[in-house]
């Protein structure tokens, strides 16, 4: 892109911004369009590289992938596949696809075309942040490595048949076949378009991209050659970018947004409204905050000074901070998650035996650890209320907030992080996406980041992965997690609850535990 | 009504004085500790009340003691800034003026990079890359506000180098250092003064800004400009709470502007 | 001339070569690790390896800059870490935004200052004059930021008029505006009252007087045209200022200009967004420089003869 053409991109962008109104939000009297608003723009639309609720968000309205999961769920049910088989050692998952899935340049999706976005998601160049889930497919290292110009492991006998070969058995490779990385994108467009096909994605999904004007908005209309009869209801799905938590709640409001969250302010007064509260939806999200206490750094070595912090840390503070918008945690997985443990009671606030067993463990006066944490505004007001309650316990710890970069390679270095104030969402629906990945030794510098070991539980853990059994994997995973809780590696805080206010009109908006609001279903009413 | 710059300056000084005095005093004056949660709800801000009288935060803390204590990290970083833009400003700026030539070439040339960049984008990106603590601040603030002082500095050098006595000085083989200290110095300095209470207003509203956008001293130390960002969320329920430290800043910038001002008045300028 | 504006150009570019170099510096320092910051936080070390090895970081310093000099003169921009868009598309699509506001502003900040600035030459040294010094004053003493806080507070949500952020149309222009000219409007006020007592004081001023031209017609007819120049000039030169303000403006008002693209881009460690945007501010900086100096030359004749 030479200067000359930013220049004249620059001059159209001026000429169009003094227009009031564009003509892209123009829709046909009596057209169903889902207004939607946020604060910052949609990060990407490609489906390689989008790994956050916004651009999942859209993605899935543009791509389809072979497996999804059904609303409000975590069922796994057909999407461009129509039936699957997988062996019982978990290594071998053989796909049939459906015939008549169409891309919306018109062409049809084929097992070649799922290969071919596996493939891009693999290929270094790429960035995909999703390369990791991949990984274990025969002949992916090398393919990586540029030793190979191909994935062995991926066959397409037949263009309506797929099937993967793993190195290790992994019961839950088909959940990483439904995250969006995994969605077909057609070869063409992406040759054609290269790093930008994110402005000009082309998808088999129910929806395709009618414009895309960054920093204002986004306008997704319907593909004419989805699959599903019917579907999707809506004619377009609008989303104005740039307006802030305040303006979106004013423009809900003011019938201007169709769902919207609420902000922090009202949402005392939003709940008791009996007008409002009905058309509040909210879902436990999966996901676990927490305060990561650094086990190799003294004195938090002593699982006596662990338990200490859990004791003394009022929950209920954090929650009220929070408006409520969470459920406090007793354990690391969170509820709705399989291998959930509704008994594991956890530690109750109790600063007087917080001071005792800090006593106990020897811990000095001066004692003055480093909290870090992202440099947000809910981060900063959560870690000042740690900060108060530590304080009473004679801890006076010194907030570090950073940015998310620096944030994430600071706690991955074993001795310079002593406190962290983390969150993990699960990506899958199993225990393994959060104990495996959070606390054996072999995610130690990467996502083990309390640096915490006990052979006993990398043993259970060992033991249960490989594990296609459901009860076993689960029995096992259970006792691991107990025995996690009891060594307190982090404190656990709280799972996010997700609150969200839709008006009369729209219906079948539903909340899904693993994945943001599918618009497929959505359809509003006369108003 | 030449007096009015006097009675400015006055009034500055005054103003300036009080807010030291808070400053200091701070201990002593803030009725409740500023960092602990002290109200009764937790959880949302609370109007001004008897036993508050600026309210509270969301986090329960009063706002009255948070702006006293508040005084002293302004003051510190406004204070502490300064000095280090005016030592970099007026040593650049009297070395450009005294030496001339060369020197003053590559100096200003220098000077001319510097003031391309746009001084709060500057000092966010370093205190980004450095991560916030109150030195770094002091440091960042003090790297991005010299460029003014030196060019002011430098032009007051110049005319001055031109005077008489430097002349005769120079002839009688008076020395760079000699020059610089005995004969530019004393004479630059009442300019000195002047752009030091105006600088520091400009620090203070540098460190305000910075602290707003997230980038200032780092919690639970009270910082005006980051009480407004807080307030931000509570704009529309709890207005209070972001009226307060801006009025304060306010007063603050006013203070030395007034002392910087009335002086310039004063001097008929 | 023409060696004149050469020699301008040419330092020009000389001072947006220097530019690059600090900007490039900066982004050097920088604690973060580029490649966490394109995959995210659950990558593993060998993917890390992978995109550290692609962005050439593994080269020493100078040759890094060589390839960064290179790729700028191409008017490759680099792509945003977190966006993955191309930087140069994303100023070019925000800039707009902040011309409209920047532009603006510094209209309403000119004619507050004249406004402001006459009315106390017009009565220099009376109680006007002082009255409105002290508010000059307190205009330049309003943090930015907060001064737009309160007039979205009062405009947007007690009198519901204005909208509340977002660029919609010439109503949502006003808030914003209102909040970065008045703070150069009391600035520029100052000065004009101070070039405007210098040039009343000048011999032809003396002479117009002479000829029976009250005090007020002097004061319009060459006073004021006089004046205008230093002002004006200066207002070109506070281009820094005016960008400065506009970071803080467009993040109460949720503007979607380059401010709050710079912002964000500080904020998310950004590497070649922030440098890109800090080199696009400084060039915007300098051609406004040039605008100025020819500007001068155009209006004062004396200069044109001295070059």
């Amino acid at each position: 892109m030479n200067p000359g053409r930013w220049l004249a991109l620059a001059a159209l962008t001026l000429l169009l911004a003094a227009c009031q109104h564009d003509p892209a939000l123009n829709f046909p009297p009596g057209a169903q369009v889902l207004h939607l608003a946020s604060q910052d723009d949609v990060p990407t639309l490609d489906p390689a590289a989008g790994y956050d609720t916004a651009s999942w968000s859209f993605e899935q309205a543009l791509f389809d992938t072979l497996v999804r999961y059904a609303d409000g769920s975590i069922a796994l049910k057909p999407d461009l596949a129509t039936s699957w088989e997988s062996s019982p050692d978990a290594t071998h998952f053989t796909f049939h696809l459906r015939h008549d899935a169409r891309f919306s340049n018109g062409r049809v999706v084929t097992s070649g075309d799922l290969k071919y976005s596996l493939q891009r998601v693999l290929t270094p160049a790429t960035r995909s942040k999703g390369i990791e889930y991949y990984r274990n497919i025969l002949g992916a290292e090398d393919y990586i490595a540029g030793r190979a110009n191909d994935v062995r492991g991926i066959a397409t006998p037949d263009p309506y048949t797929i099937s993967f070969t793993l190195r290790a058995p992994d019961p839950i490779f088909i959940h990483k076949l439904c995250m969006p990385f995994a969605a077909a994108v057609p070869r063409e467009a992406v040759q054609r378009w290269g790093d930008d096909f994110s402005s000009h994605p082309v998808g088999s999904g129910a929806f395709e991209l009618k414009q895309w004007r960054r920093g204002q908005y986004l306008v997704l209309t319907r593909n004419p050659y989805y699959f599903v009869r019917g579907q999707p209801r809506l004619d377009a799905v609008v989303e104005r970018v740039g307006v802030n938590e305040e303006l979106e709640w004013l423009q809900y409001r003011a019938g201007e947004v169709d769902v919207a969250g609420i902000p922090s302010a009202d949402f005392p007064a939003v709940i008791k409204d009996p007008r409002l509260a009905p058309l509040i939806l909210k879902i436990v999200s999966a996901a676990t905050d927490y305060l990561g206490l650094n086990c190799q750094m003294a004195p938090l070595t002593d699982v006596r000074v662990r338990r200490a912090f859990n004791y003394a840390i009022d929950k209920r503070k954090l929650l009220a901070l929070l408006n409520g918008r969470g459920v406090i945690a007793h354990d690391v997985l969170p509820p709705g998650l399989p291998g959930y443990d509704p008994d594991l009671a956890g530690y109750p606030y109790d600063p007087a035996r917080a001071r005792h067993l800090l006593a106990a463990a020897g811990v000095k006066a001066g004692f003055a650890p480093e909290l870090w944490m992202r440099a947000d505004q809910t981060m900063l007001l959560l870690g000042e209320s740690i900060q108060q309650d530590l304080a009473l316990v004679g801890i006076n710890v010194r907030l570090k907030p950073v940015a998310w970069g620096p944030l994430l390679e600071a706690v991955r270095q074993p001795s310079t992080v002593a406190l962290s104030l983390l969150g993990w969402e699960a990506d899958f629906p199993d225990p393994e996406n959060f104990l495996n990945v959070l606390f054996s030794k072999a995610q130690w510098g990467s996502n083990n980041d309390t640096f915490y070991y006990n052979p006993e539980v990398d043993r259970l853990m060992a033991q249960a992965a490989p594990l296609a059994d459901l009860h076993q994997r689960l029995a096992l995973y259970k006792q691991a997690e107990k025995l996690i809780v009891a060594d307190a590696p982090w404190v656990f805080l709280y799972h996010p609850v997700t609150y969200v206010i839709r008006q009369p009109w729209v219906h079948g908006w539903v909340l899904n535990p693993m994945r943001p609001t599918r618009f497929e279903k959505v359809w509003i009413s006369a108003h | 009504m030449k007096a009015s710059g006097s009675t400015m300056e006055l009034i500055g000084a005054v103003m300036v004085g009080t807010i030291a005095l808070v400053a200091v005093a701070a201990p002593w004056l803030a009725p409740h500790n500023p960092t602990a949660a002290v109200a009764t709800s937790f959880g949302a801000p609370a109007p001004p009340s008897r036993a508050f009288p600026f309210g509270t935060d969301e986090l329960g803390r009063d706002v009255l003691s948070r702006i006293i204590w508040g005084a002293r990290i302004s003051l510190t970083v406004g204070l502490a800034g300064m000095v280090m833009t005016m030592t970099i400003g007026v040593a650049i700026g009297l070395c450009a003026g005294l030496f001339g030539g060369t020197v003053d070439f590559v100096l200003m040339r220098f000077t001319d990079v510097m003031l391309t960049l746009p001084g709060l984008l500057l000092a966010m990106a370093l205190v980004a890359v450095l991560t916030p603590s109150l030195l770094t601040i002091l440091i960042v603030i003090g790297l991005v506000s010299w460029t003014q002082v030196a060019r002011v500095v430098r032009a007051e050098a110049l005319s001055i180098r031109q005077r008489d006595f430097v002349v005769a000085a120079v002839m009688l083989g008076a020395s760079s250092w000699r020059l610089l200290t005995r004969h530019l110095l004393p004479n630059t300095m009442p300019l000195i003064v002047v752009m030091a209470a105006l600088a520091t207003s400009g620090t203070l509203l540098l460190d305000a800004g910075l602290s707003f956008l997230g980038l200032g001293v780092p919690p639970p130390t009270p910082s005006w400009g980051r009480m407004i960002d807080e307030a931000q969320l509570y704009l529309r329920t709890a207005p209070w709470l972001a009226a307060f430290p801006g009025l304060a800043i306010l007063y603050a910038v006013l203070g030395f502007n007034f002392l910087g001002y009335g002086y310039l008045r004063r001097q008929g300028r | 001339m023409l060696s004149y504006l050469i020699r301008r150009l040419s330092f020009g570019v000389a001072v947006l070569l220097g530019t690059s170099l600090i900007t490039f510096a900066i982004a050097f320092v920088v604690p973060a690790d580029p490649a966490v910051t394109i995959a995210g936080a659950k990558a593993d070390p060998q993917t890390l390896a992978l995109i550290r090895a692609q962005l050439g970081l593994d080269r020493p310093i100078y040759i890094q800059y060589a390839r960064y000099l290179d790729r700028l003169l191409h008017g490759d921009l680099g792509r945003s870490y977190i966006m993955r868009e191309n930087v140069g598309h994303l100023i070019a699509t925000r800039f707009p935004a902040t011309a409209v506001l920047a532009l603006c502003a510094m209209v309403l900040s000119l004619l507050i200052g004249l406004a402001m600035g006459m009315m106390a030459a017009a009565h220099r040294d009376r109680a006007l004059d002082n009255a409105l010094l002290v508010f000059a004053l307190t205009l330049v003493s309003f943090p930015v930021f907060w001064l737009g806080l309160m007039l979205l507070m009062v405009g947007g949500l007690y009198l519901r008029s204005f909208p509340l952020g977002g660029f919609s149309g010439p109503k949502s222009l006003l808030l914003p505006t209102l909040t970065l000219a008045l703070g150069s409007g009391g600035y520029y006020s100052r000065i004009l009252h101070t070039s405007m007592g210098e040039a009343m004081g000048q011999d032809y001023i003396r002479t117009a007087l002479g000829k029976g031209l009250s005090r007020r017609q002097a004061m319009f007819r060459h006073g004021l045209v006089n004046a205008l120049l230093p002002l004006v000039t200066l207002a070109g030169l506070d281009l820094a200022g005016l960008l400065s303000g506009v970071v803080l403006t467009e993040t109460v008002f949720d503007w979607p200009g380059i401010g709050r693209l710079a912002f964000e881009a500080i904020f998310n460690l950004d590497i070649p967004l922030i440098m890109g945007t800090v080199l696009f501010s400084a060039a915007l900086i300098v051609v406004g420089n040039l605008l100025v100096d020819l500007l001068y030359l155009w209006l004062d004749p004396r200069i044109r003869l001295t070059t």
